[in-house]
């Protein structure tokens, strides 16, 4: 499982990143728009820094998630969670329902609004690079190896290893280790990062799993209720018969 | 100024020229539908399909009919619409604003034959008016509805030619391209709901003529009772 | 007018505009009519026509199984009108989607492409079968007008109970699918609405109002074609189905005291209030109605209760479907074609409905249009009393007319900026402002560059330099500030005046004077202002004239500077730093920047990244007020 690893103290917001990937993925210029939240991604934009306020710099991205919701949402299978770790998008799938968009915890996926054919973007760790063996674009542009690629438990022993080495600078805890289930972009940083996501709670579960007892209880609810309606038909008819047949006795 | 000449060119223009378009589209289908109706009603199902076919041509196409009576109105006549027809179809200004608005367009006229179109329409225009006002019988027979036709569809054309050939202020440049526009749309707005639906309508409506004598069996005891009428003599 | 003619036109009306607003939809994407946004993606549509839409056609399967289930004889004569009902509420529901999908044309990928973790996954295959099964259940009714398909009717017809069956079986399971689907969002959904129960909520409700709405259009039907109302039936469904809307709040209720949420009702904001507003609607009034013997047979407490119940419903699936979702972004607000168009596809429906109570025999007699009892006079109109045929031509007429001119005025209200540049955020660029130091920033949002303007004339040889960077100007103004033609700040503009270039009274000259006759005309086809205009750029500017448009005000300002800091920086000595982002947009130490970020970052770019840091707008605008 291949991952990346970001740490926020080494960025300096250059922005190397966010070309890189345009310049990769050939995205189209990209102006503000009404439609777009301010954290800076947007269709064309698959990757963005957010400047917090004492230069700190947080590179925003899809986190790739372990269980990713947005894949157990998609009713077309149009994004799946490739052997390799990235949620990558089948364009020839989707169908514009923008399920993903609700159900992902961090808000990752866009739309393009302004197409008459639209189809929803997000970074995909440039998979195709990854199969040939490279490593993603941005992490390659990175002039601080802010961001690094690699394995995943070797980016969390090396993340783990840099909080052990300066404990004074580091919020002790590698964000996207756990949370959710664990994401694939990890980050380590000297402020707190919860402002990627929307607000998780302790017990907020793994996100696939909160619709999986409702998906695994639909055949027997529709043959359940095959069945109640069956006895109550079955009942109905028999009552009307002994009416009927107490009404002839009668007679 | 400037924002009233894109109003009418914009908002303004859509919906009278979609009214026109579906107005048109709307009337063509309610007599069709009514003349099937009525065909379905019919007593007497049969038509006399081909004396109806050739007598629609000869409407749409009537040089050998109106020949014969009023030749020089007849032939005013036919110039009038083809100049009014062809002019504003094919000038180039016209196509250049459905370029930029929705990026159509197709062949255009010559600026010289534009300028000559537009002269032999207002010619002609200003002949029918003549004519009209010159024949007694013509003038017996007209409504206010026909003057008024003619002069309204005159003003695009007068206004058009001042602004594309003269020299001009701006502002009454602007003011005389503001009445074009708004003339221009006002025809549009009528066109569906006055006598100049003949433009869908005249190739239907001979048909409409023949199955209008196409009464329904025993109708004539139906109007009688609606009118309240029921054994009386008619 | 009539009361079927007036409400028959409001109907067309509103059906017209939504068709003009929906064309644009299908021509200019999502973005050209709504306020959907990343941060907001499901809207009105979602909320308002998909599902509640089917929430209320649960009747469908309620009825039937009354009906032909639990064989409750009395109630059969509304078999039909009840399947029409969930018929018309599914059909509305997938209009709505082919609206809403933002590619309607692969809506029925779900058949080939199997996901069956994915709640939606469920639904869609829920709404293709049960559409199904309800076309089906209702197509015997048109059958009967001819004889021809006698067969097929009466074998549908004896095998009806299959359907009935498989109706409700199908959708037990919609009904709750339609739950699951925001049990994935719990970090989302506001608390007072998020619970594990939600299919098992959703599917208690549907069956509680499905009914009531059975009522609602009972009683609207009766109200439009003056028919007698079995109100003692009415009211002993009502009753039914009240009770078991009072098991829904039960749940609902014993969920929320379990779970520890109840404060949160009551904490005053304004989600707590939209909670108690729901309650109200949805259980309180047709409970506390309902419950007396004596109020439940009156027509007007009927009116409300089945009103309040159905509105209640609504609310309930909004807020979970949208309005109760937490968002990022600015406030959804939808627009009005939004909503014109969720009116008109309602407005369809009931018209479609309309038609066949008046054409097929939904109550088991064929109901006389009233438009055409043989009493009726005939109607005559306008000032010449032009015989406008029996009244159904009459209106016929009426209601195409009405269509027609709502079409036309759907597509003049179109907004015109909307299509051309949609969404795009409408910065019109400002003058910088004067003195020897210039603030150079288009969009007065703080985030500019202080540009040493006096430096920079002096340098490049006194006034004679103007013309290096001013390369155009407008008629009786010498070197034009750069906004008089980069007017827009990400958009382009166009620097070319179409109107006094062709005026008789301005420049006079014919369209082939710029656009080569035979080649389509474009601004980019067309020749360049400099051909005429020689003078408009200098020998020695430093950008050369190339296009007729005007670039964006951060494209055109970028492109200036940079092109020729980057060459400064290669020529002088201990200048290297020239071509760095900070040395004109000063917010951090050159020295904290690896040397070799250069601005060839920005000259390949400044395309492409618009907003780099919104919140250094504070920032800068204190260094401009130290700059002085």
């Amino acid at each position: 499982m291949k991952a990346i690893l970001t740490d926020v103290t080494k960025c300096i917001g250059c922005q190397q990143c966010v070309l890189a990937c345009k310049d990769y993925n050939k995205l189209d210029k990209d102006m503000p728009r009404d439609w777009h939240r301010n954290d800076g991604l947007s269709a064309r934009n698959w990757t963005s820094i957010i400047h917090k306020p004492d230069e700190h710099y947080i590179r925003k991205q899809c986190r790739h998630c372990i269980e990713p919701a947005c894949v157990s949402a998609c009713p077309v299978a149009a994004l799946s969670k490739s052997p390799e770790g990235p949620v990558t998008y089948d364009p020839g799938r989707c169908i514009g329902c923008r399920y993903c968009m609700i159900a992902c915890p961090y808000g990752i996926p866009r739309y393009e609004w302004d197409n008459p054919v639209p189809y929803i973007q997000k970074c995909n760790m440039c998979y195709s690079r990854i199969k040939e063996g490279k490593q993603p674009a941005c992490t390659e542009a990175c002039p601080t190896e802010a961001t690094i690629f690699g394995d995943r438990d070797e980016l969390l022993a090396e993340a783990h290893r840099r909080i052990k080495n300066d404990p004074d600078l580091y919020i002790g805890k590698v964000f996207g280790e756990f949370e959710i289930g664990g994401t694939q972009v990890l980050y380590i940083s000297d402020i707190d990062l919860g402002f990627l996501s929307y607000p998780v709670r302790k017990d907020t579960p793994v996100l696939p799993e909160t619709t999986a007892p409702a998906m695994s209880a639909v055949p027997p609810a529709f043959f359940g209720m095959g069945a109640v309606m069956g006895g109550l038909y079955w009942f109905c008819k028999r009552k009307e018969r002994i009416k009927r047949e107490k009404e002839e006795n009668k007679e | 100024m400037e924002t009233l000449l894109d109003f009418a060119r914009g908002p303004l223009f859509r919906l009278t020229f979609i009214i026109m378009i579906l107005g048109l589209l709307r009337v063509l289908i309610l007599d069709i539908y009514g003349a099937v109706e009525a065909y379905r009603r019919a007593g007497d199902k049969r038509l006399d399909w081909k004396n109806a076919i050739i007598k629609t041509l000869r409407w749409i196409f009537p040089f050998k009919s109106a020949f014969a009576q009023r030749p020089f109105y007849s032939a005013l006549s036919i110039l009038f619409h083809i100049g009014l027809i062809l002019t504003p179809l094919f000038l180039l200004a016209h196509i250049q604003l459905w370029e930029d608005g929705i990026g159509i367009s197709w062949w255009s006229l010559p600026h010289f034959w534009a300028d000559f179109l537009t002269i032999l329409t207002i010619i002609a225009g200003l002949g029918l008016i003549t004519g009209r006002l010159a024949s007694r019988g013509a003038r017996a027979l007209s409504r206010k509805q026909d003057y008024f036709w003619l002069f309204i569809l005159l003003i695009p054309f007068i206004t058009g030619y001042i602004c594309a050939n003269t020299a001009i202020s701006p502002s009454a440049y602007q003011a005389f391209m503001l009445i074009h526009i708004l003339a221009g749309e006002l025809i549009f707005v009528l066109i569906p709901f006055s006598k100049i639906a003949h433009c869908v309508l005249m190739p239907i409506s001979q048909f409409i003529i023949t199955l209008a004598w196409k009464f329904p069996a025993r109708v004539d005891d139906k109007i009688a009772e609606t009118l309240k009428k029921k054994g009386m003599p008619v | 007018m009539d009361r079927v003619k007036t409400f028959k036109s409001i109907l067309w009306a509103l059906t017209g505009l939504a068709i003009a607003f929906g064309i644009t939809r299908m021509f200019f994407g999502l973005g050209s009519v709504s306020n959907l946004s990343d941060a907001t993606p499901w809207g009105i549509w979602k909320g308002l026509n998909v599902i509640p839409g089917i929430a209320l056609a649960g009747g469908g399967f309620v009825m039937t199984a009354v009906i032909y289930i639990m064989r409750r004889e009395e109630y059969k004569r509304y078999s039909k009108i009840t399947v029409l009902l969930a018929f018309l509420g599914y059909i509305t529901a997938a209009t709505a989607l082919v609206v809403e999908l933002g590619l309607p044309w692969m809506v029925w990928k779900p058949i080939i492409y199997w996901q069956h973790h994915s709640a939606l996954f469920e639904v869609s295959w829920c709404v293709m079968l049960y559409l199904t099964v309800l076309f089906l259940e209702f197509i015997p009714v048109p059958m009967e007008e001819t004889e021809r398909l006698a067969k097929l009717r009466i074998f549908l017809n004896k095998y009806k109970i299959v359907l009935v069956f498989l109706g409700i079986m199908i959708s037990t399971l919609h009904q709750s699918s339609l739950g699951t689907l925001f049990l994935i969002t719990p970090e989302k959904l506001h608390p007072l609405w998020y619970s594990s129960l939600l299919p098992i909520l959703f599917f208690i409700s549907a069956v509680a109002v499905g009914p009531l709405m059975l009522v609602l259009a009972v009683m609207t039907m009766s109200y439009l074609y003056r028919k007698p109302l079995e109100k003692d039936k009415m009211a002993n469904l009502a009753f039914g189905f009240m009770l078991v809307l009072a098991l829904y709040g039960l749940i609902r209720f014993i969920d929320i005291i379990s779970a520890g949420k109840l404060p949160l009702a009551f904490d005053g904001s304004w989600q707590a209030w939209i909670f108690w507003i729901e309650i109200l609607l949805l259980l309180v009034i047709p409970v506390a109605l309902l419950s007396f013997k004596k109020m439940r047979y009156s027509t007007p407490v009927l009116w409300i209760t089945s009103i309040s119940a159905v509105l209640g419903v609504g609310l309930d699936r909004a807020n979970i479907a949208g309005i109760m979702l937490i968002r990022t972004g600015p406030v959804y607000i939808p627009t009005f074609y939004e909503i014109s168009i969720s009116f008109g596809i309602l407005s369809a429906a009931i018209l479609v409905f309309l038609f066949c109570v008046e054409r097929f025999k939904i109550w088991e007699v064929k109901w006389e249009d009233p438009l055409e009892k043989p009493e009726a006079p005939p109607e005559f109109g306008g000032p010449a009393d032009v015989w406008l045929g029996t009244p159904r031509i009459a209106g016929r007429t009426v209601y195409s007319l009405v269509f027609v001119l709502a079409l036309a005025l759907g597509f003049a209200m179109i907004s015109s900026e909307r299509i051309q540049s949609a969404g795009v955020e409408k910065v019109p660029a400002s003058k910088a402002r004067g003195g020897d130091t210039l603030f150079v920033d288009g969009n007065l949002d703080g985030y500019g560059t202080m540009f040493a303007h006096e430096d920079h004339i002096q340098r490049f040889g006194d006034k004679k330099s103007c013309d290096l960077c001013h390369h155009m100007n407008i008629p009786l103004d010498k070197h034009s500030g750069c906004y008089e033609c980069h007017r827009n700040m990400y958009t382009t503009a166009d620097a070319f005046r179409h109107d006094w270039h062709a005026s008789p009274a301005g420049a006079k000259i014919n369209c082939d004077k710029c656009h080569q006759p035979g080649v389509q005309r474009t601004a980019s086809s067309a020749k360049t202002c400099d051909k005429c205009h020689n003078d408009l750029v200098a020998q020695n500017a430093v950008i050369k004239f190339e296009e007729n448009e005007a670039l964006s005000y951060t494209d055109a300002m970028h492109g200036l500077c940079v092109s020729c800091h980057k060459q400064k920086a290669r020529v002088l000595e201990g200048k290297e730093d020239l071509d760095r982002c900070p040395t004109c947009h000063k917010v951090r130490d050159l020295e904290s920047i690896p040397s070799e970020i250069k601005m060839q970052f920005i000259d390949t770019t400044f395309n492409h990244v618009v907003i780099p840091f919104p919140d250094l707008v504070n920032r800068v605008k204190i260094e401009a007020e130290q700059d002085g």
